[in-house]
């Protein structure tokens, strides 16, 4: 019950701070470039388009309310209410996801795009990954600067390989690399067995991993600055 | 309600919290005055369970704080001296919020706005309240889910002298209803006002924990300060306690000469800077 109420305040707070319009606006841009490029070359671009805009934003978008929330000292207030970091964590991953989960699916029916509820489910967990990655960074930082540099090695290393992959420079044990299982699902394939687990397995360790930030910060609030 | 013992408490090898021991039961008004960087908010966050590395015993209602489970929460308001509002939201919209938060059934929020004087203003965005109102509108939310323990930070900060009077009568009316209040403030009139103790806080360390009344009885001498005409006006000052045996005093009475008599004792910010030689600044 309080989850689904922290759920529907987030949601609130990222329309009312115009995530939903800004989206809205881009989601209209990016459906428009793809219907003017030629059919040949959509299928490819629109996996990379979906991979690393609307899920990928999850780090950009945690970094965004994160700082917000410090800045209007709103952490003060849920750091001394019944919310646990678990649930303030899945909150905003569930939110988030929320969001780029209406993009991705706007944006591939839209192309044409088969497969689409593991496209979906790509789709929710490369946000998840996204999202808990910006959580860990944005809990350190105190600007924005600050975070668009911190997250720049994140990008390299989410990105990099799974673009490679896309286009084919493929080498064997990247197909285990969270990130590719994750493009391979956006693409519309669908993983093995160990693929999930390793996936699920990547997602509880940077849970835990923003469990801890975020714990650390809470008790970072307020207090003697020494 | 709430038992200290032997508190140590540091963020480095200094140490910062220094074995502080003290009770605070149910339905008192306990107040922390201190300078800045005295240690009171860092005692608050030990009593709110934020800072779970202290040494000694910190219990509040039964629990010890380093180990309480989230549910403690549901029994604790924090009234913090500062915004924690999103400010994009309504102050309706931020309150409906917080509230969801909690088991408890919330409070009217309509009820608590009006009471506070912002039912006009209950659909503004909080990013255009004035700082006055910032403040009320912490207090309410602080009070919505109807907790036992209320922890205030400058309550009173911003307030112009009617909505202090109205925060001031909103606090002294929780306490009735039994609740338990901790106060923190550097304003030693509503320290006076409303606490039924204060610890003066410095250096990490409680320098003196008293009753208001007490602390001012036992440390300053009361007086009384008398006028009269005599080659223009004069001024005499003297102890309360030795009013009989001043002869000067007698005879103005006697003679109906005095222009003005009054008594005068030494406020609590003329005690804690008596006893820590510390200005509350």
């Amino acid at each position: 019950m309080r989850m689904e109420k922290l759920i529907a305040g987030d949601v609130k707070f990222q329309r009312k701070y115009g995530f939903y319009f800004l989206y809205a606006i881009l989601t209209i841009i990016y459906i428009t470039a793809i219907l003017a490029i030629p059919q040949s070359w959509r299928g490819k671009i629109v996996t990379l388009l979906i991979f690393s805009d609307p899920p990928a934003m999850g780090m950009f978008f945690m970094g965004a309310i994160v700082l917000l929330e410090k800045s209007q000292r709103v952490l003060c207030t849920l750091a001394v209410s019944p919310i646990t970091p678990q649930e303030y964590i899945a909150s905003k991953m569930i939110s988030v996801s929320l969001i780029s989960l209406l993009v991705a699916v706007s944006i591939a029916l839209a192309a044409g795009k088969d497969h689409l509820f593991i496209l979906g489910m790509g789709t929710v967990l490369t946000s998840m990954i996204f999202t808990l990655l910006g959580m860990i960074v944005a809990v350190k930082i105190e600007s924005l600067n600050q975070f668009i540099l911190w997250t720049v090695p994140f990008e390299i290393i989410g990105f990099g390989p799974a673009v490679l992959y896309l286009f084919g420079v493929d080498f064997p044990v990247f197909q285990y690399y969270p990130a590719n299982i994750c493009i391979n699902m956006v693409a519309g394939r669908l993983p093995g067995g160990l693929k999930i687990v390793i996936l699920c397995i990547f997602i509880a360790i940077l849970f835990g991993l923003a469990q801890k930030s975020v714990l650390r910060m809470w008790n970072r609030l307020g207090g003697a600055k020494l | 309600m709430i038992t200290v013992n032997n508190l140590n408490y540091s963020y480095t090898d200094k140490p910062f919290i220094r074995d502080m021991s003290f009770r605070v039961s149910r339905g008192e008004i306990f107040g922390f005055l201190g300078p800045s960087g005295a240690g009171k908010s860092t005692l608050q966050k030990i009593l709110t369970g934020m800072l779970p590395d202290y040494q000694g015993q910190v219990q509040v209602h039964g629990v010890e704080c380093k180990k309480h489970k989230k549910d403690f929460y549901e029994n604790i308001g924090v009234d913090f001296e500062f915004s924690t509002m999103y400010e994009k939201l309504t102050a309706r919209e931020n309150l409906n919020f917080f509230s969801s938060l909690y088991k408890k059934k919330s409070k009217s929020i309509e009820g608590l706005l009006e009471k506070m004087g912002l039912a006009q203003d209950a659909d503004k965005r909080v990013s255009e309240y004035s700082k006055g109102m910032k403040a009320r509108l912490n207090f309410i939310k602080a009070l919505l889910h109807d907790p036992a323990l209320l922890c205030l930070d400058e309550p009173t900060s911003g307030l112009d002298p009617t909505n202090n009077r109205l925060m001031k009568d909103m606090i002294l009316e929780e306490k009735a209803k039994g609740k338990t209040i901790l106060l923190t403030t550097h304003n030693m009139q509503d320290a006076t006002e409303l606490c039924d103790r204060v610890a003066f806080i410095v250096g990490g360390q409680i320098m003196a924990l008293d009753s208001p009344h007490n602390l001012i009885m036992s440390r300053g001498a009361r007086t009384v300060t008398y006028r009269w005409q005599e080659n223009g006006e004069q001024t005499a000052v003297c102890a309360l306690d030795e009013i009989s045996t001043d002869q000067r005093l007698q005879m103005l009475i006697h003679d109906n000469r005095l222009l003005s008599i009054h008594s005068s004792e030494p406020t609590l910010n003329d005690i804690f800077m008596d006893i820590t030689g510390r200005a509350l600044v």
